[in-house]
């Protein structure tokens, strides 16, 4: 047994953190499947908002795992969250429109038995290992399942293995123009994983709030969903990039603005370096 | 504050109960497999991958992981977490492999190849933080855990500052780093190769495409789920040295039975569904 570093007390409990997440990521994640329905591609941005709201959860169970002091760094455990989502998520786009529900499912399954292995067979005796690494699981297949979706348009694997060449006007079928076959799916393992684990990370200290480290996960996300909006314009049509862009930038401005306004609050004393000092004349 | 402050009490004792449930979920597993998809090359696939598993938690125990007290020179290894360093020598060790794997269909030539990658690329580091720790920090290498060091027999309590427990890099760490390199490398190139193997395999009935066309996505997966998996097993062998250790001379490295179990059952479970995505 484990003695707590951190204090936990204040803002949300993580229970309405946690449920709240959940049905927003599924929610968010179904909305792309419009797509299908309209035959579109312009709901794609959806599946960039899913990962916003896992990742903001995640930053809370990272906080309420890592406030155990598990020895590893808080690194440790975003990657086992991505380690572990990344199988359920693949093998639950087998599945058509019912993948998220079953990759939350069988990420759940599989976040059980790690976690029953890293708590008891390991011995690292912390009350919510289990847990948390069910929460991380799951959050690791819909952020990566959110990220499938915004950059193919759809969350079945058949989309996410065939993409389209067009070469003197033909759109031809390439398996490897496609988010698995161009690998896609390893930059935004990482783009997720550095997210998750980053919040809890920059934030964690005696003067921990929970509203700004939230905020700063939505940053994180909208950081990583710009750039993974960049990645989409070469697998979906580009005005339907364009609006995951565009959709991301502003999200990201606005998070951003918010955040530093509520490190401003917590911050004892602020000093702004400006970035470049200028040259002043005759010294 | 997490790395420094909060040592875990996850104590040496080895909780038999739990060790035999993890056992018995293990074989349960591979059971599991045998049923749905016969004896085969998918059944190999996934004791190949277990294999893998178990090659990668062991070698983790090797690798000399400081953390943050590492990097105020307080206490011996290099100053990074195991989830950095095991990533950095099995991901180094899954190119070389990868690399191999397309010139040659020798199991063995490749893997080892995938071994040498991450052995090489633990020297590299062990190396360069050794530079820095002697010519950048000024810190002689002394081990805290024993009076000599077991390989050159060179004393180390009176290099040892007070108050820490050792600092820098001493030999029998370097040469631990390079073995759990060499491990690691070898556990993840084994774990891509045999889902390799399976998906270039299966794929092409399944998507109803020629193999030279799927092989993108072949490689592609098994890529993604080597790295996958390499990180679970490193993250459990990390929980299980509680962040940070010194190499194979530490006490700590006697934990590793428990390692091995949690490792193969955690990989079982993780290749198991990996190959379902193509056999089922």
């Amino acid at each position: 047994m484990t003695v707590k570093v951190e204090k936990i007390e204040g803002g949300m409990p993580h229970s309405t953190i946690m449920i709240a997440g959940l049905i927003a990521a599924v929610v968010l994640l179904y909305l792309t499947y419009a797509n299908v329905l309209v035959g579109t591609e312009y709901f794609a941005f959806f599946g960039g908002l899913a990962t916003v709201a896992a990742l903001v959860w995640g930053s809370d169970t990272i906080k309420m795992l890592c406030s155990y002091g598990i020895g590893t760094g808080v690194p440790s455990a975003g990657m086992i969250a991505f380690g572990s989502g990344v199988i359920a998520m693949l093998f639950a786009t087998k599945y058509g429109i019912a993948a998220p529900i079953v990759a939350v499912v069988l990420a759940a399954v599989i976040g059980a038995i790690i976690g029953y292995l890293a708590n008891n067979v390991v011995n690292m005796r912390i009350p919510v290992m289990i847990q948390s690494l069910v929460e991380m699981a799951i959050i690791g297949a819909v952020v990566l399942m959110g990220y499938a979706a915004m950059m193919t348009g759809s969350f079945e694997l058949t989309s996410l293995t065939t993409g389209n060449v067009s070469i003197l006007g033909l759109s031809l079928p390439s398996y490897q123009a496609s988010f698995l076959g161009g690998a896609l799916i390893a930059a935004v393992f990482m783009l997720g994983a550095i997210a998750i684990q980053h919040p809890f990370n920059a934030c964690l200290g005696p003067s921990w709030t929970q509203d700004r480290m939230l905020m700063l996960a939505a940053e994180c996300g909208f950081l990583s969903m710009i750039v993974a909006a960049v990645m989409s314009m070469a697998l979906i049509s580009m005005s339907a990039a364009l609006i995951s862009l565009f959709v991301a930038v502003i999200g990201w401005y606005y998070t951003y603005t918010k955040y530093i306004e509520l490190a401003h609050r917590d911050a004892a004393a602020w000093l702004d370096t400006k970035p470049i000092p200028e040259l002043v004349e005759g010294q | 504050m997490t790395a420094v402050a909060a040592k875990p009490a996850a104590g040496a004792a080895v909780d038999m109960p739990a060790m035999i449930i993890g056992i018995i979920i293990l074989l349960v597993i591979i059971a599991a497999t045998y049923f749905i998809v016969g004896p085969g090359l998918a059944f190999m696939a996934l004791i190949g991958v277990i294999v893998g598993g178990i090659l990668i938690g062991f070698g983790v125990h090797f690798v000399p992981v400081g953390g943050a007290p590492a990097a105020m020179g307080q206490a011996p290894g290099i100053a990074t977490g195991v989830a950095m360093l095991a990533a950095g020598a099995g991901l180094a060790g899954l190119f070389g492999g990868a690399w191999a794997a397309q010139t040659t269909d020798n199991l063995l030539v490749i893997v080892i190849t995938g071994a040498i990658g991450g052995g090489l690329m633990m020297a590299i580091t062990c190396m360069f933080v050794t530079f820095i720790y002697v010519y950048g920090m000024g810190i002689p290498n002394a081990s805290g855990k024993v009076a000599k060091d077991p390989i050159t027999g060179d004393t180390q309590t009176e290099f040892k500052s007070q108050g820490t427990e050792g600092h820098g890099l001493p030999f029998v760490s370097y040469v631990g780093g390079v073995i759990g390199g060499l491990f690691g490398g070898a556990g993840g190139t084994l774990i891509y190769l045999m889902l390799l193997d399976v998906y270039k395999d299966e794929l092409p009935a399944m998507m109803n495409a020629l193999p030279a066309q799927i092989l993108p996505i072949a490689i592609s997966l098994a890529g993604i789920f080597a790295i996958g998996m390499f990180l679970v097993n490193a993250v459990l062998a990390a929980y299980n040295i509680t962040g940070t250790i010194e190499g194979p001379h530490d006490p700590k490295f006697k934990r590793f039975p428990r390692a091995i179990v949690a490792c193969a059952t955690a990989s079982a479970l993780c290749g198991m569904v990996a190959i379902m995505i193509v056999a089922v």
